[in-house]
């Protein structure tokens, strides 16, 4: 009898082990890999503790992930560390754990006196302008990663937002020209977030620019746990590959790189089957994906953060939004897969998007 | 016992012959809890101490920031009140004999219910706001029935349906919240705001929806102990061959036990919409119906128990950003933490060392997970 009770608490608490791993992704609050603690790796101008009120001091709050998940949240983390050290300040972070701690955890560094705060991410985005509007008359600039600004503007929350259509816009260019088989595709994350539907249709209309043949598939992920379903993504990238695919354009978090991290292991990857990666270089945020790799269509975030943080330092953040720039990455390993012609073309097209000379004609209806 | 019912598990959770419950017996169900918390401390401050920060220190500042400061203990509260009410769903059901690991289904369910209730009608505070609680109550009490049913005329397993339960609520609540209930002209998979009428208000830095949620565990505490339907529930949970031939329905029984235990874990899920967020959106409701489990396993299926147990929890949890912002160490640390609580509660190395000297039948009588 008692083995048997024993038995049924291991078991439970087995379950519950088990139950416990589940709900943590279900709130996307776990990165499994390590980041190396903020506070630690600190020194002179760079990343650590403020030291006082006369320093120049950044705070990053993430967006229910980790500073190291090789997509927003890093790249604005990267921004916030490089401008850290070109003002001589300092730059630290808190990573969300329960979206109903934003304003919680943005507290922590007004509370600390921090001169910028940057929210990461659009699910942040309402939580940024309560935040900012609270301390519109105490001299914290706010600076909301890809958080577009309605009015009413306030004027101490600088929205960085990135015209996803362009970015999205030049992949798909790419693609329609490279494609052998006539087919190409893309594993999104849910369309309701605006920036992930602009990529996929500036994806789609990019490549039929290129190409009126071109088949064009886009495939988005249902709304919850849109950006954490690698298992999702794989498998979607895999139907399209059987479908004939042979440039799968991959966006939305670990949803997206599921997606490029099984099209890497297709036959043919990188000779006749190729991914494109979203937001920043995935060449080096996921190595495993390099063999198929032509390009990400890029949100200059890493860039476009720095130049914020130190336009707040001069007291210059503009408030409303602040278009960063978009692009594509290097073609790294595929260089020597993709012909001259369309390198070429592939740039006058980027240059033509920039100036606004090329127009995506891209609306979320 | 299992003779007539083999698919019944004893989880040693129903309560004992009140005759051998006196206060001495009592005593060691209070202690194997506390000394497991403090171990499961002591583990994680070596972990802290791994890493080059003072576990003192680190204590220090997960529960000062939580506690000193009114917006703190304002979060304490709000993070504490669901904890508190999946605690006492998971308690019920563990009275009753049944395990019910569907709190988190059931209070999506009741999150959304009271967010429609909310905002679909324009009422009266007087008959808007306990409308939509109730309204959240009855989605809960409505879903955990489901796995209720199965149980008591098919004999299915509850641990397994309300798993698979778990999942149908969330795809049921994402369609919800994306289609039929979605806010217009709202990029967000959201509802829309709930009515004044409906929210649940905040005197000072206490929310009303942690002051009905105090409320609900003390008449939890009575109800188990001191009417005949909680003696049902006990009866059915020690020994159900025993409660049918006592004359007891074990069928209805158990599918009341799991409404009950369902509206429970819909009121948590309605609290937050009516007291924390103001309208359903899908994540933010994470995790708090799998910390139920933990915490009835902590407070050993005492109702009131459940009140310290979920203010542990909350306060680590509302502490975790301010420990990762002055010492660097990651808010993991505090599930990290919950779960060798919950290693030790339920394991029983701790209890065996515990009580070495002590005659097993009294510690088998106390808790049934001692030996």
């Amino acid at each position: 009898m008692h083995r048997k009770i024993v038995l049924a608490a291991v078991a439970a608490s087995a379950l519950l082990l088990a139950a416990c791993g589940g709900s943590s992704s279900d709130s996307a609050s776990s990165g499994s890999s390590e980041s190396g603690g903020s506070s630690q790796a600190a020194g002179g101008g760079g990343e650590g503790d403020c030291p006082g009120p006369d320093a120049f001091c950044i705070g990053l709050v993430t967006d229910t992930g980790k500073v190291d998940d090789k997509s927003f949240n890093q790249s604005a983390w990267e921004g916030a560390k490089e401008a850290a050290k070109a003002t001589g300040g300092y730059a630290k972070y808190i990573e969300t754990v329960d979206p109903k701690d934003y304003a919680n955890n943005m507290n922590q560094f007004i509370s600390a006196g921090y001169d910028v705060i940057i929210t990461v991410g659009f699910l942040m985005g309402e939580a940024s302008v309560e935040a900012a509007d609270a301390q519109k008359d105490k001299g914290t600039t706010f600076i909301g990663v890809d958080q577009f600004q309605a009015d009413p503007i306030i004027p101490n929350l600088t929205g960085l937002v990135f015209s996803e259509d362009k970015a999205g816009y030049a992949a798909g260019y790419l693609a329609g020209l490279m494609t052998k088989t006539g087919k190409t595709g893309a594993v999104l994350g849910t369309d309701t977030v605006p920036p992930v539907k602009l990529f996929g249709e500036g994806y789609k209309a990019g490549a039929l620019a290129a190409n009126p043949n071109v088949e064009v598939t886009l495939v988005y992920h249902a709304p919850d746990n849109a950006f954490n379903d690698p298992e999702w993504g794989a498998a979607e990238a895999k139907k399209q590959l059987a479908q004939g695919a042979d440039i799968i354009f991959g966006a939305g978090g670990n949803t997206g790189n599921g997606a490029l991290i099984e099209i890497a292991k297709a036959a043919g990857a990188g000779e006749t089957i190729f991914c494109i990666g979203v937001d920043t270089d995935q060449y080096y945020t996921v190595p495993q994906a390099q063999k198929c790799l032509l390009t990400s269509a890029e949100k200059k975030l890493r860039e476009g953060t720095r130049d914020l943080i130190i336009l707040a330092k001069d007291g210059k953040a503009p408030g409303g939004n602040y278009f960063g720039l978009t692009g594509l990455a290097p073609y790294h390993d595929t260089e020597a897969a993709v012909p001259d012609d369309v390198k070429k073309k592939v740039e006058e097209v980027v240059k033509g998007l920039d100036a606004g000379t090329i127009l995506t004609n891209v609306t979320l209806g | 016992m299992s003779t007539m019912d083999p698919s019944r598990t004893d989880l040693g959770f129903s309560d004992p012959d009140p005759r051998r419950s006196g206060p001495l017996d009592r005593i060691p169900s209070i202690v194997l809890p506390i000394v497991s918390v403090l171990l499961a401390f002591a583990v994680g401050g070596i972990l802290i101490w791994l890493q080059g920060v003072s576990p003192l220190r680190a204590y220090a500042v997960l529960f000062s920031n939580a506690l000193g400061t009114p917006e703190g203990l304002l979060r304490v509260m709000e993070k504490s009140t669901p904890l508190i009410l999946t605690g006492l769903a998971v308690t019920v059901g563990l009275r009753a004999g049944l395990f019910n690991i569907g709190a988190q289904g059931q209070l999506l369910v009741g999150a959304i219910g009271a967010a429609w209730a909310g905002y679909h009608f324009q009422l009266p505070l007087i008959v808007h706001l306990p409308f939509a609680v109730l309204f959240g109550m009855l989605c809960g009490a409505a879903w955990a029935s489901i796995a209720g049913v199965l149980r008591a005329y098919r004999s299915v397993s509850e641990v397994i349906t309300t798993i698979m339960l778990n999942a149908i609520a969330i795809a049921l609540v994402d369609y919800l919240a994306s289609e039929p209930l979605k806010e217009e002209g709202q990029p967000l998979t959201r509802t829309p705001a709930i009515a004044d009428s409906a929210a649940l208000p905040v005197f000072g830095i206490v929310p009303s929806g942690f002051l009905l949620a105090l409320a609900v565990a003390v008449f939890f505490g009575w109800y188990l102990t001191r009417t005949t339907q909680g003696f049902r529930f006990n009866t059915i949970g020690l020994n159900p061959s025993a409660a049918r031939y006592a004359g007891i329905s074990v069928k209805g029984t158990i599918v009341l036990a799991m409404a009950v235990s369902g509206a429970l874990a819909g009121l948590g899920g309605a609290i937050e919409t009516l007291g924390v967020t103001g309208r359903f959106e899908p994540a933010f409701n994470a995790g708090l119906g799998f910390d139920g489990i933990t915490i009835a396993l902590l407070a050993r299926a005492n109702p009131l128990a459940t009140i310290p147990a979920a203010l542990l929890i909350g306060t680590m949890r509302t502490g975790a950003a301010a420990l990762q912002f002055q010492t660097g160490i990651e808010p993991e640390v505090v599930d990290v933490i919950l779960a060798i609580t919950l290693l030790f509660v339920s394991a029983p190395i701790v209890a065996r060392l515990l009580f070495r000297n002590r005659n097993i039948k009294q510690t088998t009588v106390t808790s049934g997970w001692g030996s």
